[in-house]
């Protein structure tokens, strides 16, 4: 559980060059490459709603700006409000002599006791919605604003369309067969498509917008803002502000409820082979995934057990537990941290390596555009997905305060077995260990010893940090045009461990 | 960094033949109505009211010291009632929590001095952080982290939360262990 307790004790090195726990990356199977956060490409699946997990498509989303129709958050302590229901005695229209109880609800804030009967909203008579809409001041303005540049941004970039696509000559003639031209000349005018997607034809023109003037007179100050003590209690808190920046209430008194922000799931794409690291099930309510490709059910995990006290400059033990997730066995190899000079070689390798996959890519799309013309007549066909735009991988910058003496020899783990806690044989392999290096082992699991000298560069943080390559055999059952087997593969990945604070005072 | 051993006593803790480790310190009001599945933990001053309606754990459920938990209750206009309370599997409930949730999905961690508010509804791989305080009928969604009084969303879990959890709960079920 170091992600609960100690999330930055065991960090591994992506290939984009940032450090993770191993909770926080992913393994690419198809590149055989360690993905993180940062180098992966996040796409929004489905939004839902925190609080009902109702899930909206993503149009309907925008549409709502985001929020969900039905729940609201106290303006007051952001928290979820409740809608609660009284019985109010009002008179019968019929007779009015005689009174009828009906059911009133208000919303009430469980946490603050925020009611909206503070600000003075009126019961509503069904239980949920209804609640009225606060319309800013500079709303029509402001859409009409938003109208305006989306049609400027429109056309711009059918303009710039119409100069990355020129449509060859020879392929004219098939236009107009299949009645083509109208929509090609459409397209060279500058003018949307005709109907299809529900734009409206006039969205060509540019509407005419009356700039804003600024004026030179403000309204003066009241008289009593200098007299008059302030009441604390009457005025927001900044956070109580900032939750609706569009209104940025001064008083208590003004503050509406607002609507609750909706939430997403997401899936993480691999930006080099565009296959999904993680994908979730749509539903908010499933914790399944269709895809999952997190480290920690591939990576060998490390864990420290023990470390004896730290003094500069004297060797001491240090445990660590290692762990294996995949269905395959493992030989882990532990190698010291390649030099700077062999690390941007490596990293000058990887550059290539990528631009020479881009390249690929860019040819296999130049081919398929001189094939079909209708990547011409549909642009956004090129579109639908984002163009993924990916970084060189940097390097580390660690300092590193102390020395590590690795063990020689290669520890081997059996795979990973669901029914080994249920099983009371024990253990059914019989490996040969170095008892210098094993120290147990456990199922899946072994405990390794390594030597640790912290170093006195450890004094100015107290820290002591160390680093290894870590070499593990991973089994690709990936099959792929040229080999259907499972292949066995070496890989590498540089491992830093804050083993701890050193004690004792230093000479 | 790996779970260090906790000894406890072996006369202070029954243990049942599904591996139920219950410490005799505790107070489990009406236990005919208290379901443990197994491999659970309740250490000692906790406290389970199964008198209020049924309460279930699933299996490898962590019950601190001093946790209470509380089956949640709603009024009516006439009354009260009581509703059972659903712990899933492996869930972790920190020292001092109260927890007063309508049902806790599995893999949920609940972190030290926390106050689960009547009827919220955590879903599975959730994570509360130390000191929270949900207020009643807050909804949880699964993979985010809420925090602070009141118990906001601050972040999100990453996606192996259920292997974490397994794992954090088995081991700690393994290093609950008899003092010699």
């Amino acid at each position: 559980m170091a992600f609960f307790l100690h999330p930055n004790i065991v960090r591994y090195n992506c290939t984009c060059g940032s450090l993770k726990p191993i909770s926080r990356i992913y393994f690419c199977r198809h590149c055989l490459k360690i993905r993180c956060g940062y180098c992966v490409c996040h796409e929004a699946d489905s939004h839902y709603c925190a609080n009902c997990l109702e899930i909206l498509p993503s149009s309907e989303a925008r549409l709502k700006k985001n929020r969900c129709a039905a729940c609201l958050d106290c303006p007051s302590c952001l928290n979820t409000v409740s809608t609660r229901s009284t019985n109010i005695t009002v008179q019968n229209p019929d007779d009015p002599n005689k009174t009828v109880t009906r059911k009133a609800y208000y919303l009430a804030c469980g946490f603050c006791r925020w009611t909206s009967r503070d600000v003075g909203l009126p019961d509503q008579t069904v239980a949920s919605g209804g609640w009225p809409e606060r319309e800013h001041a500079h709303a029509a303005r402001i859409s009409s604003l938003l109208e305006h540049y989306k049609v400027l941004a429109l056309r711009e970039r059918q303009e710039r369309e119409r100069k990355k696509f020129t449509p060859r000559r020879s392929y004219l003639h098939f236009s107009d067969k299949f009645g083509l031209t109208a929509v090609m000349a459409r397209k060279r005018a500058g003018l949307p498509p005709l109907g299809g997607l529900g734009i409206k034809d006039e969205a060509g023109s540019i509407l005419e917008l009356t700039p804003s003037v600024a004026s030179e007179e403000v309204d003066s100050l009241p008289a009593e803002i200098y007299t008059k003590p302030i009441n604390l209690a009457h005025v927001a808190t900044l956070s109580q502000r900032l939750a609706q920046p569009e209104f940025q209430t001064e008083l208590v008194s003004n503050l509406f409820p607002a609507h609750k922000h909706l939430m997403i799931k997401r899936s993480q794409r691999c930006r080099s082979c565009e296959h999904n690291v993680s994908k979730p099930e749509y539903n908010p309510g499933s914790i399944k995934f269709k895809i999952q490709l997190a480290a920690y059910y591939y990576v060998p995990e490390i864990r420290v057990v023990t470390c004896e006290p730290l003094r500069i400059g004297q060797e001491c033990q240090l445990i660590i537990k290692l762990c294996n997730p995949t269905q395959h066995q493992t030989a882990i190899e532990f190698l010291p941290l390649p030099s700077a000079e062999e690390d941007l070689e490596e990293r000058h390798k990887e550059i290539e390596e990528k631009k020479e996959k881009q390249a690929e890519k860019k040819n296999a799309e130049k081919t398929s555009q001189g094939r079909d013309d209708v990547s011409v007549l549909l642009p956004s066909l090129s579109l639908s997905r984002q163009l993924s735009v990916s970084e060189d991988p940097h390097p580390a910058t660690v300092k590193l305060t102390g020395e590590v003496i690795l063990p020689s020899s290669s520890v081997l783990l059996p795979p990973r077995d669901d029914a080994a806690e249920y099983d009371d044989a024990g253990d059914t392999y019989h490996f040969q260990d170095n008892p210098k290096v094993v120290v147990w082992r456990k199922a899946n699991k072994a405990a390794v010893k390594m030597v640790v000298v912290p170093q006195d560069s450890a004094t100015e943080t107290r820290e002591v940090l160390i680093g290894f390559v870590m070499k593990y055999t991973y089994v690709n059952t990936m099959a792929s045009l040229e080999q259907k087997e499972p292949q066995k593969v070496d890989l590498k990945v540089k491992v830093f461990i804050n083993v701890g604070k050193t004690v004792g005072s230093c000479i | 960094m790996e779970l260090q051993d906790v000894y406890y006593n072996k006369a202070e803790y029954v243990e049942t033949a599904s591996g139920n480790k219950v410490s005799r310190q505790t107070v489990l009001c009406g236990s005919q109505n208290i379901v443990l599945s197994g491999k659970v933990i309740v250490q000692s001053d906790a406290i389970i009211r199964g008198d209020l309606a049924n309460v279930r754990a699933g299996r490898y459920c962590i019950i601190s010291k001093h946790a209470v938990i509380r089956p949640p209750f709603k009024k009516f206009s006439k009354g009260v009632a009581f509703f059972p309370l659903h712990m899933g599997d492996h869930v972790f409930v920190g020292e001092h929590s109260a927890v007063n949730a309508a049902i806790v999905g599995s893999y949920v961690y609940i972190g030290k001095n926390c106050v689960i508010g009547r009827r919220c509804v955590l879903k599975d791989c959730s994570f509360i952080e130390d000191n929270t305080v949900l207020p009643p009928e807050t909804v949880v969604p699964s993979f985010t982290r809420y925090g602070g009084s009141p118990g906001v969303c601050i972040g999100e879990l990453p996606e192996c939360m259920q292997e974490l959890m397994l794992d954090f709960t088995r081991n700690y079920y393994q290093h609950f262990l008899p003092a010699k």
